[in-house]
């Protein structure tokens, strides 16, 4: 009783506020205004099945795309553009006289000869390389066995290994590069 | 009439095989099927022994690259070290845009190419790798870029074409 007393005396205070407030049907307090039972339910129902439905759907594509084998992107370096196989582009070479042609069968021995010997010494070094370490290895267990099993386990540290190719030149001391921006053009290939 | 009506061929017959005409035709190469690209086993390696390791040559220079990483393979078979595969990874181009020295606009200088080849071994041992490593740099030629890390999934990955519809897909279901 007491309860619906004071309802009645802050109602006319708050209908104000209820009647602005277009989520509100009518005037009335929240419980009496939208009909709760019925329609929920239903909406939830088909919201399940229809959200099934769509999940199936989605699960079919997957698959389907997943069937496809993945591809491995082409290789732009090992096709040769087309321009480049026209028959226009010959050369005609001068004649060479037989001094010259001679002079270079001689050169190219020579060559070949200095190589040779590049590569000998490489390999030399090489081996020199692997006995000498054999050696220290063999010496080292001979030493102390543990300090030699520490050294033949493998370094975590050295990969990854970045390493700069030498330049031609050393770079100029105080030179100031025009401003400038890279652009990355690659063609992205999708499957 | 039993005798008459049989078709058998005896080999001692003049008609043995006949209606035989396949040894006749060209003979067809069985056609290949085109091999899934799969992502081999990564070895992990033990503890004096690396697994798979990539050997990647990266620079602007094609032909350079290209040498080098033979040079890289042959000298690998040459040491009987184990290589995997050698293979290219696609090509990056890029676009050099300079700043006018009087001017706003920005003008087209270059356009560079940056070629990656692979070299993947497996079974380094760990007494050999600073030997080998000493080989390679000693003989690394200028302009070239050299990376040498452990072979991954993302590595493979980075291979194959992108799928942005399954990709799509599969950020919807979870």
């Amino acid at each position: 009783l007491c309860f619906f007393s004071s309802c009645s005396s802050w109602l006319p205070q708050r209908v104000a506020l209820r009647g602005s407030s277009h989520w509100q049907n009518s005037l009335l307090e929240l419980r009496t205004s939208l009909p709760v039972r019925a329609q929920p339910k239903k909406k939830k129902k088909v919201d399940v099945k229809k959200e099934q439905a769509q999940k199936d759907r989605m699960k079919k594509k997957i698959k389907k795309l997943e069937k496809a084998a993945p591809e491995l992107i082409p290789i732009e370096d090992f096709v040769t553009p087309l321009k480049y196989s026209e028959s226009s582009r010959v050369r005609s070479l001068p004649a060479l006289s037989p001094e010259e042609s001679e002079r270079r069968v001689l050169l190219l021995k020579k060559w070949c000869l200095f190589k040779q010997k590049q590569d000998e010494a490489e390999k030399k070094a090489i081996k020199a390389l692997v006995e000498s370490q054999q050696e220290a290895l063999k010496e080292l267990r001979l030493e102390s066995e543990e300090l030699y099993q520490a050294a033949i386990r493998r370094d975590e540290g050295l990969f990854p290994f970045e390493r700069d190719g030498p330049s031609y030149t050393p770079p100029l001391p105080g030179y100031d590069p025009p401003e400038g921006k890279c652009i990355d053009i690659t063609k992205v290939y999708t499957q | 009439d039993a005798l008459l009506g049989c078709h058998r061929f005896y080999r001692s017959r003049p008609t043995h095989g006949i209606g035989k005409f396949k040894y006749l035709l060209p003979k067809e190469v069985p056609k290949r099927r085109k091999e899934k690209v799969q992502m081999k086993e990564i070895d992990a390696g033990t503890e004096y022994q690396y697994g798979d390791v990539n050997i990647q040559m990266t620079s602007y220079d094609l032909c350079l690259v290209e040498h080098f990483a033979q040079y890289v393979h042959r000298l690998c078979n040459r040491l009987s070290i184990q290589v995997n595969e050698s293979y290219a990874m696609p090509t990056k181009t890029n676009e050099v845009l300079f700043l006018e020295e009087r001017g706003s606009k920005m003008q087209l200088d270059a356009v560079l190419t940056t070629h990656q080849r692979v070299v993947q071994i497996r079974g380094l041992s760990s007494t050999f790798a600073p030997i080998l490593l000493e080989i390679i740099q000693s003989n690394q030629p200028e302009g070239v870029h050299l990376l040498v890390k452990q072979h991954t999934e993302a590595d493979f990955k980075s291979r194959l074409k992108s799928r942005p519809e399954l990709e799509e897909l599969l950020a919807q279901m979870s």
